[in-house]
């Protein structure tokens, strides 16, 4: 494979929470330079549907992708499908279990503010949040901040929000590796020393954590990461190699206000492709479905 | 820019924060940013990633104030390899503490009764205190006794390191208020200095001091007469290579009795060396600093001038082993050597020449070392060389120094007690008869030799010529009553050296004992 320019394989759209289009994205990938992506969406993959329409074929390559929030008694985890056929239906149903879960979340927490402290909330606010495609607490936050019932978003979460305990569902990791697979897809644990995002999980914790992933399907890990330190790269490469399994590279960039920089991985273009990404590649190429 | 971190960093907030942070370093043009972490009480991956991409913006970064889990963070993720993270220090005051030593580095001082702390002088002293503590470990490891610090404060701008050091008391102190126990602290004194420049130091692990002692030497050069300048550099040369352990700043101040044990403190001028270093390094702390001034010994160790030559001319005895004075000035006027150089070099440096109370005292230095250069030939002495008063009283001190110097050959027991009663016998036999009825001294040396490992035992005496080999070997065979009385000593000492030689030179009878091992 040979791939001369950057490849970023973890980024949102306004699908999700980043505040570029698809349109505005692919046009943000090409002034970067950048020659292979995917655009990883929380739990949807409407991106994956619209971007290769706005390609023309000779690069940027595309890779779809999608990025899902799950769960088990065991922790949380952010688990990336790459290379999934959009059509399947495996993935469509995941990607609307997903969405029902959390909108039965947001109905929960709204209620429970309702009744324990007599919040109202004005009805054009409901349905701005229920059309978002991932609403969650942040947005019930933002919400009580602009009616006055916060003082900011952290006292909305902590001292309100976080208040309610219910039996939440959620899609289990199995679940989600499972779904990738049957739809063709290659499963790959996201930023895994940082669990979902806000978490440190390390040593022997991490290392169960992959065997226990492995054995459910999981193919590779994400090592090059905007947020990893060169240490934590190193030692998610090396638990990668001790299992077996791919690794790829991704700078989860959210758009415009936010500091992480498209295409920045941590992956220097210089030293030539790492033999887990190179691997990973390989497996994309042999299905056709990326278009190298 | 400094910019503070407070409360905690977590999903939750870190998006306000990080807008907050874009208005803040909008339009700053440097290239350095860091981050007071003193009021920070908790940083998840999500604050850690931001961290990381301000990183990518301000290249220099650093983290201060770190508190001891969040350190702990950082260290595990790799962040401390990546940029400058400062632990948060537990902050000390040393308002009304008593100062119990001071040092090269930093003065000492107890912050309650099982505690003190080395504050350093130098502002960044962070690398000192890790070589302090990174010798001390060394040190101990070799068996010099000494106290390792547990922790690192902040004192004032400064930086401290404490220990714990239970009802200890200095050696200064005791000197000073209990005057009875003179003779005990030198003994002590003497033979902690003796255990330290015993042990041997693997190579690499400590600064040669003779290197340091070589730039004083060429700084000093200058300063002095063209031939005496010379003569100093190629001294300081001339002394071997030694790779045993010389503490660097061994005075009184700098050894604490806790409880029933002699501790070494002060550990960060630990080296290797020949010990004129370290003499010449006593002779300032006891004389050198003081023979302008009597008073600056007072007010630094809490003893007087006159205590104070004593107790370095009988910590120079009891180390060199010997009672001769003679031997004991040959000794100190090397160290004085090193010492007078020590001392130009520091006045020079702290305070030039202008300075006309610094010209005096450059001058009063330099007219003594060039006149003991003048008469020296070099730095180093044997002190594996004793003399003593030769009467029967003085053979267990020779029986103990001989014992001493033979713990590196490693002999073996029944070696041992064959030496020990070869040498019983010489120097009864010399008490007995050299310098009847007068009195006088013997001197004994041990030299321990390699190829074939040997140990050759010298005794020398100024009595009258005497050879005690010249007998003939008494006849066995006779019954006991018929034997010539005597005679049957040295018999034995035969019997039991691999050789034993006899020569008379210069008015001295000089008998060698060489016993293989």
């Amino acid at each position: 494979m040979n791939f001369q320019g950057k490849i970023d394989l973890h980024m949102h759209t306004t699908v999700s929470d980043g505040t570029d289009t698809p349109e505005e994205i692919v046009s943000r990938v090409r002034e970067a330079g950048i020659v292979l992506f995917s655009v990883t969406d929380h739990d949807d993959i409407k991106a994956a549907k619209i971007i290769p329409k706005l390609l023309s074929g000779c690069g940027p390559f595309f890779v779809s992708g999608v990025e899902f929030s799950c769960r088990d008694s065991s922790g949380k985890y952010h688990i990336l499908g790459y290379n999934y056929d959009p059509k399947s239906r495996h993935i469509r149903r995941l990607v609307k279990k997903g969405h029902r879960f959390r909108i039965k979340k947001v109905k929960a927490r709204i209620d429970f503010l309702k009744k324990s402290f007599g919040f109202r909330f004005p009805k054009e606010e409901l349905d701005a949040l229920f059309a978002l495609n991932n609403p969650g607490k942040p947005h019930i936050a933002n919400m009580m901040v602009r009616l006055g019932y916060a003082k900011d978003k952290s006292d909305a979460i902590n001292n309100y929000i976080n208040l309610i305990h219910f039996k939440e569902e959620y899609v289990t990791p199995g679940e989600a590796i499972k779904g990738i697979l049957k739809s063709g897809g290659i499963p790959v644990l996201a930023h895994p020393f940082y669990g979902d995002g806000d978490d440190l999980i390390l040593g022997d914790e991490m290392e169960a954590r992959v065997i226990r992933l492995k054995g459910l399907g999981l193919k590779g890990l994400e090592a090059f990461y905007s947020g990893f330190t060169p240490r934590l790269i190193m030692d998610t490469i090396s638990l990668a190699e001790r299992h077996g399994l791919y690794v790829t590279a991704g700078s989860d960039y959210h758009g415009k206000n936010k500091m992480v920089v498209l295409g920045d991985t941590n992956l220097s273009e210089d030293d030539g492709l790492p033999e887990g990404l190179e691997r990973f590649l390989e497996e994309i190429k042999e299905t056709g479905r990326a278009g190298f | 820019m400094t910019i503070k971190l407070t409360g905690s960093i977590d999903s939750n907030n870190v998006n306000d924060f990080e807008n907050e942070l874009i208005a803040k370093l909008q339009g700053y043009g440097g290239q350095s940013v860091e981050f007071d972490a003193s009021s920070l009480d908790y940083i998840s991956s999500a604050g850690l990633r931001l961290i990381l991409r301000i990183r990518k913006q301000f290249p220099v970064m650093s983290v201060t104030g770190v508190n001891s889990d969040i350190y702990e963070i950082f260290e595990m993720t790799g962040f401390t390899e990546m940029m400058k993270v400062e632990k948060a220090y537990r902050v000390v005051s040393i308002e009304g503490c008593e100062e119990i030593g001071r040092g090269a580095n930093g003065k000492i001082y107890r912050i309650d009764r099982d505690n003190v702390v080395k504050v350093y002088k130098n502002a960044n002293a962070l690398s000192d205190i890790q070589h302090e503590r990174e010798v001390a470990k060394l040190a101990l490891i070799l068996g010099i006794p000494t106290a390792i610090s547990y922790d690192v404060v902040k004192v004032g701008d400064s930086y401290g390191s404490v220990f714990e050091l239970l009802n200890a008391r200095s050696f200064s102190k005791i000197l000073s208020t209990e005057p009875e126990k003179f003779d005990w602290c030198v003994k002590e004194y003497v033979d902690l200095l003796k255990k330290i420049h015993s042990t041997v130091v693997p190579e690499g692990k400590l600064p040669d001091m003779k290197e340091t002692a070589l730039t004083w030497a060429e700084f000093v050069k200058d300063y002095l007469p063209a031939e005496a300048g010379e003569k100093l550099v190629k001294m300081v040369k001339d002394v071997p290579h030694d790779d045993h352990m010389i503490h660097g700043d061994y005075h009184t101040k700098n050894v604490e009795l806790q409880n029933d044990e002699v501790l070494l403190i002060d550990m960060d001028t630990l080296a290797v060396g020949h010990p004129v270093f370290e003499l010449g390094s006593m002779f300032n702390s006891y004389i050198g600093f003081s023979e302008l001034d009597h008073n600056v010994v007072k007010k630094f160790q809490g003893f007087d001038y006159e205590t104070s030559q004593r107790f370095w001319h009988d910590t120079l005895s009891g180390y060199l082993g010997t009672t001769c004075e003679t031997k004991i000035r040959e000794v100190e006027d090397k160290a004085r050597i090193i010492g007078y150089t020590r001392l130009i070099r520091r006045t020079i440096r702290r305070k030039g020449l202008e300075d006309e109370s610094a010209r005096a005292e450059v001058g009063f230095w330099k007219a003594r070392l060039v006149e003991l250069i003048e008469k020296t030939d070099n730095l180093t002495f044997s002190f594996n060389e004793m003399e003593v008063e030769a009467v029967i009283e003085n053979l267990p001190e020779v029986q103990k120094f001989v014992s001493e110097r033979l713990k590196s050959a490693e002999c073996l027991p029944k070696a041992k007690m064959q030496i020990s009663l070869a040498v019983e016998e010489i120097f009864v036999n010399i008490s007995n008869y050299a310098y009847k009825p007068d009195k006088g001294t013997a001197s004994v040396r041990v030299e321990v030799k390699e190829d074939p490992v040997s140990v050759v035992i010298t005794f020398i005496d100024h009595g009258v010529p005497y050879d005690p080999l010249a007998k003939d070997d008494p006849d066995l065979s006779l019954p006991a009553e018929m034997r010539e009385i005597g005679g049957l000593g040295i018999f034995v000492t035969k019997k039991i050296m691999d050789d034993v030689a006899y020569a008379y030179r210069d008015g001295q009878n000089i008998l060698t004992l060489t016993k293989n091992l």
